[in-house]
């Protein structure tokens, strides 16, 4: 009897401590949340505009060209068999035509068939620019009138899992493809509530790690945590205490000391790695959306973080080059099947990340007036209703695997559904929805199935 | 006759001309005074640009190149946390041969003025009674702490992004 009101007592209590808010650590109140289903979750935005037709439906060149040539060029996401007639896609190999030559797989299985796909989704609420898309994907709202060189005016999904689930900066990192088009902006938004405070970290690692950086940061001095930087922490709190008494703040992202020295000595190591050719690049890796998704790979490896996500861009090259852009899709698919892979060999990320990909927006079903080097037509993306379709898959713990959810005729799930999967997966989607700051009818992909 | 009867008018005319706008000249003398801003008018956040153009001027008495000046806001807008940006450039721009920084030796044979040319060079301004005391005593009495490490603790204090 004692037993058994003992369990009882500790089950209230357990009950209790879930459902009542806390202050968390940093002074800020903390509302409980559900389970998490995963970990750590990697997001692959396959941005630049991407169309249905070239990837989950696999039409190749026959809803393009007017060529009956069809096949899947996404083998690691998804399974299909290859073209087999004008492979223009892959990489030369010597003596071969351009592009002749398909890459590896680097999966076995492919992501299909270990997750969920849903293949017609929608893009709803805004036009189709890129920046506006990604925009969406990362906040779960359409900002109608979004324009470059401002931040995004509702709140991130990093924001919401570090005001809600507590996560500090090294948790949650952006890795941008470039620092054009305002990307570097998408870390965090301008809403009051929310905005620097709880803002994700950011690399363009082509540029902090590429030309610029190696010519002017690579071999910066590190100073010593105790003999040097204590003296230098001593100094600037004298200075800083009579300025910033006065109500100036400088905007950061609220990194404590020790993750700063932290992403330092990542900086550091990776220029180092980049001099011993170890720098956890796909297999090959020539176009700067590969390289990108090899610098994730080191952000991960070294940080391993809650979430990550992972911009990439190569394929609006379609608005001038169909060859390019198949190429592009292809080494899209071959960086997020590598980047699968690596994390299954991280020991303190397998078995414990969700993958999701999708593009942020698709592209016109009605080609444009260039044609590229194959003679092949290009396509725009100006919010026609081919551009609004688009995919989108999720793999890890607890997710069905060989599962698809809607079809061509039965469109299922919004782009702006991305930011409260993530959440959900975390276990704050109520905090999120509560917040009343993503898109009407925006919901967990999760919800939909 | 005519005009002899306006004679005493006249005169009295003159009269009162000589003795009514008499101007005393004052002059005025001040003591010479260099204006400074004060912190206080410091309200506006430095954008990167002006933040490393004005760094690279301070710390190698030189301008920085104009295409350089865009390879650094490049290379800036690229990290997320600007505080990493700003230090890992400052201490790299510090382990150059051309920074011009007064030697230890230099800045020990005279701590205040020491003081006085940091706080002039990187706030453009004087130190204050108290902010002098404070530097010059924790300076005396570290004798670890070089005149890189203050350089670094001002380049990359709250003020120093301000304009």
């Amino acid at each position: 009897m004692k037993r058994r009101n003992f369990i009882k007592k500790a089950a209230l209590a357990t009950a209790g401590t879930i459902g009542v808010p806390y202050i968390l650590p940093s002074g800020r109140l903390f509302a409980s949340t559900a389970a998490a289903m995963s970990e750590h979750v990697v997001l692959v935005l396959f941005a630049g505009g991407v169309r249905n037709q070239e990837t989950v439906y696999q039409r190749y060149l026959a809803e393009s060209q007017g060529l009956n040539i069809e096949g899947n060029i996404l083998y690691n996401m998804l399974s299909g068999d290859a073209p087999e007639l004008k492979i223009v896609y892959g990489t030369q190999s010597a003596g071969g035509q351009p592009g002749g030559t398909p890459i590896d797989q680097i999966l076995s299985t492919p992501l299909d068939k270990q997750g969920t796909l849903f293949p017609e989704m929608r893009y709803t609420g805004s036009y189709t620019g890129h920046y506006t898309g990604l925009s969406n994907a990362l906040s779960g709202y359409y900002e109608t009138s979004q324009g470059l060189q401002s931040r995004p005016l509702h709140p991130t999904i990093f924001e919401y899992l570090r005001r809600h689930a507590g996560m500090k900066a090294t948790d949650t990192w952006f890795i941008g493809n470039s620092i054009s088009s305002s990307t570097p902006l998408l870390n965090y938004s301008a809403h009051r509530d929310y905005g620097s405070d709880y803002a994700a970290n950011f690399f363009a690692p082509t540029v902090t790690f590429g030309q610029l950086g190696d010519k002017y940061i690579k071999g910066f001095k590190t100073y010593h945590p105790e003999e040097e930087l204590d003296p230098v922490r001593e100094m600037r709190a004298f200075l800083d205490q009579a300025f910033l008494r006065d109500g100036r703040s400088i905007p950061n992202l609220n990194n404590t000391e020790a993750e700063i020295a932290d992403i330092k000595a990542f900086i550091k190591n990776v220029f180092d790695r980049l001099d011993n050719d170890q720098v956890a690049f796909p297999p090959v890796a020539d176009n700067g959306d590969l390289k990108t998704i090899g610098f994730a790979a080191e952000v991960m490896r070294w940080f391993k973080p809650r979430l990550t996500v992972v911009n990439m861009s190569s394929a609006d090259s379609c608005h001038g080059s169909f060859t390019n852009y198949l190429g592009s899709l292809h080494r899209g698919d071959h960086g997020i099947g590598f980047l699968w892979d690596f994390i299954q060999n991280q020991t303190e990320m397998a078995g414990k990340t969700t993958m999701l990909v999708m593009p942020e927006h698709g592209r016109n079903y009605t080609p444009n007036a260039i044609t590229d080097e194959n003679d092949w037509v290009s396509f725009d993306h100006d919010s026609d209703e081919n551009s609004r379709r688009i995919f989108s898959m999720m793999v890890g713990p607890g997710i069905d695997g060989n599962l698809r959810v809607g079809s061509e005729s039965n469109p299922i799930g919004d782009a702006a559904d991305i930011t409260p999967t993530i959440a959900d997966i975390f276990g704050i989607k109520n905090q999120v929805m509560n917040a009343g700051l993503v898109a009407p009818g925006a919901m967990s992909l999760f919800d939909r199935i | 006759m005519k005009y002899f009867r306006s004679l005493p008018y006249c005169f009295a005319f003159c009269f009162l001309g000589l003795f009514s706008c008499t101007e005393n000249t004052y002059v005025y003398e001040v003591n010479e005074i260099n204006v400074e801003p004060n912190n206080a008018e410091k309200d506006k956040i430095k954008a990167s640009g002006q933040y490393i153009a004005i760094l690279y001027a301070n710390l190698f008495q030189t301008a920085l190149s104009p295409s350089e000046l865009v390879d650094y806001a490049e290379l800036i807008a690229s990290i997320g946390d600007k505080q990493v940006a700003y230090e890992t450039i400052i201490a790299k721009f510090l382990s150059s041969p051309d920074v011009v920084i007064p030697s230890k030796s230099e800045m020990d044979s005279n701590v205040g003025q020491f003081v006085i040319d940091t706080y002039q060079r990187f706030y453009v301004r004087n130190p204050s009674q108290a902010e002098k005391t404070y530097f010059v005593n924790y300076l005396e009495s570290r004798p670890d702490v070089t005149p890189e490490l203050v350089y670094f603790s001002f380049a990359t204090s709250a003020e120093y992004n301000y304009y």
